[in-house]
């Protein structure tokens, strides 16, 4: 099969088809930076998507729990054996994910006859100031996307991952008209909370090249919280401490929606 | 070609969370060396081995926790290499390693620990418990030991902590240098100087104003000046307080909120008033 070129670009799309249809259903993740730090923010409650990776780092991943597992478990291995040889300050996502990650998942992505990884990730890295944080979102296939400024778009204070390319741009679009960089961290949780709506809402259709209605989005996101617990993590800002990642509980997030 | 950084590591290196265990297999950290009588090359003494560990450091508790204090003194033989060394590390938010030994390796057994505490927590998603956090100092000890049997490296620490589960209450550990814990009831002293930290440290736990237990946090630091001054009278390795260059001992307390470094003008203040 490999000796033809054809059949081996057949083989790749195939695989791509498999892997895009089976993290289709995945809940959406969003990562807000704010003004004390970086937000991540996701609903359900079947198992946990947003995890801490280093002092400055954390990650929301979708995709087969195995999988996520394994990238895990590189990701903070790399980053705990950099911080012990050299220094946590040595310790950068940037680095952690184009030198190390995303060649991992190309390799295993092209390797027609192995098994490619079924996750799509999410991560972040808090910066001193707002305009310092970075945000990468890793594909399957090591395929890396930035918040950065590009010919096609301005520097973005947020990042976003969902099951379908048509959820997650619903999002972008919904964020870059609803966050500011500035915001305090009720209006970041509100923005991501509604974000994870129309994620979410979008998911389910084929068709939706629209945002839903404002209305429409409160209703769903009413729905939704009344039936699923909401799971989140935040990178602080705060310079003065060494470990900025811990988790939100769903009791302390809903005292402040109050909706 | 090396192999990538990330080697495709199927075999879970991590999954047991055991940080050492992972920098040994990446060659990052020495091996575990051999226990062997033999004396080395350029072993100081020819004899058996014998403890140098040359400072002196002291836990206690106290009304609001754990007190933790060290003198500053880092000597090489009969020289006075430093006089404002570190020996009284924070480990995590709730866990003090003190050390007497030798820096290098007791920095790095520091170092070691430290990091395994947080890969424990992220692999794993859960905080080590104070039993583990325990147990790996001394598993870090006992790797040392054929170190220690050469002639370099002894270490002996005390590991000051506060554990929240089964119930709210501060711990307080020592060890020897081949990696026995020992838990502390009331108090714990080692190094050169130690013998007569012990001394006042019993004397004032059993007929002083009031139980160690019952001191505020000045009393306890005077306490603590107290005894690492009346060290550094008799002991030439303890810096004790240096009155001309104003260097006081590194004083650490934790409790439940975490820990608290004293700032040197509190202990300054303390020291003039009940010691000078």
């Amino acid at each position: 099969m490999i000796e033809e070129p054809y059949r081996w670009v057949e083989a790749i799309a195939n695989r791509r088809e498999y892997i895009e249809a089976q993290l289709a259903s995945g809940s959406p993740i969003a990562a807000l930076g704010y003004r004390e730090g970086i937000l991540f923010l996701t609903l359900g409650q079947r198992r946990q998507k947003i995890f801490e990776i280093y002092d400055r780092i954390a990650m929301g991943a979708i995709g087969h729990p195995g999988d996520i597992e394994r990238l895990r478990m590189a990701a903070i291995e790399l980053a705990s054996t950099e911080g012990f040889t050299r220094s946590a300050a040595d310790v950068s996502l940037r680095r952690l994910v184009h030198y190390s990650l995303s060649p991992l998942m190309k390799g295993a992505f092209e390797q027609v006859y192995g098994a490619p990884y079924l996750a799509r990730m999410l991560f972040a890295e808090v910066g001193e100031r707002p305009a310092e944080d970075l945000f990468l979102r890793v594909e399957y296939d090591g395929e890396i996307a930035s918040n950065g400024a590009t010919f096609a778009q301005v520097r973005q204070d947020f990042a976003v991952l969902s099951g379908t390319r048509q959820s997650r741009e619903l999002m972008e679009s919904f964020l870059k008209a609803e966050h500011r960089a500035d915001a305090s961290f009720e209006t970041a949780l509100k923005a991501a909370l509604d974000a994870w709506t129309v994620g979410h809402m979008t998911l389910q259709t084929n068709d939706a090249k629209e945002l839903p209605e404002r209305a429409a989005i409160t209703k769903y996101r009413q729905e939704q919280l009344a039936n699923t617990g909401i799971e989140a993590g935040v990178l602080e800002r705060d310079a003065g401490r060494t470990i900025r990642y811990h988790s939100l509980s769903d009791t302390e997030l809903r005292s402040l929606i109050n909706d | 070609m090396d192999k990538l950084p990330v080697a495709l590591d199927q075999n879970f290196s991590g999954a047991i969370g055991d940080f050492p265990a992972l920098l040994r297999h990446k060659g990052l950290l020495a091996p575990a060396a051999a226990v062997s009588s033999t004396p080395k090359v350029g072993t100081p003494h020819e004899t058996s081995w014998q403890p140098t560990e040359a400072t002196t450091i002291l836990a206690f508790k106290f009304s609001g926790g754990v007190l933790v204090a060290g003198d500053r003194r880092a000597t090489a033989g009969n020289t006075v290499v430093y006089d404002r060394a570190d020996k009284v590390l924070e480990i995590d938010r709730h866990s003090i390693m003190a050390i007497a030994g030798v820096p290098a390796t007791a920095w790095e057994m520091a170092r070691v620990l430290e990091h395994s505490f947080q890969y424990f927590r992220r692999t794993q998603l859960q905080e080590m418990s104070v039993d583990g956090k325990v147990r790996a100092l001394s598993k870090l000890l006992r790797d040392n030991f054929g170190f220690v049997m050469q002639g370099v490296g002894v270490v002996v620490p005390i590991f000051a902590t506060y554990d929240s589960h089964p119930k709210p209450e501060a711990r307080l550990y020592f060890y020897d240098a081949m990696g026995a814990q020992f838990e502390a009831t009331d108090y714990a002293a080692t190094g050169s100087g130690s013998p007569a930290v012990r001394g006042i440290l019993y004397y004032e736990n059993n007929w002083g104003a009031k139980p160690l237990q019952k001191l505020g946090e000045d009393e306890a630091v005077s306490i603590a000046l107290r005894a690492l001054d009346t060290a550094a009278e008799s002991d030439t390795s303890t810096g004790g307080v240096d009155r001309g260059g104003k260097i006081y001992p590194l004083i650490k307390t934790v409790s439940s909120e975490g820990i608290t470094t004293l700032p040197e003008g509190k202990i300054a203040a303390v020291f003039k008033e009940t010691v000078a």
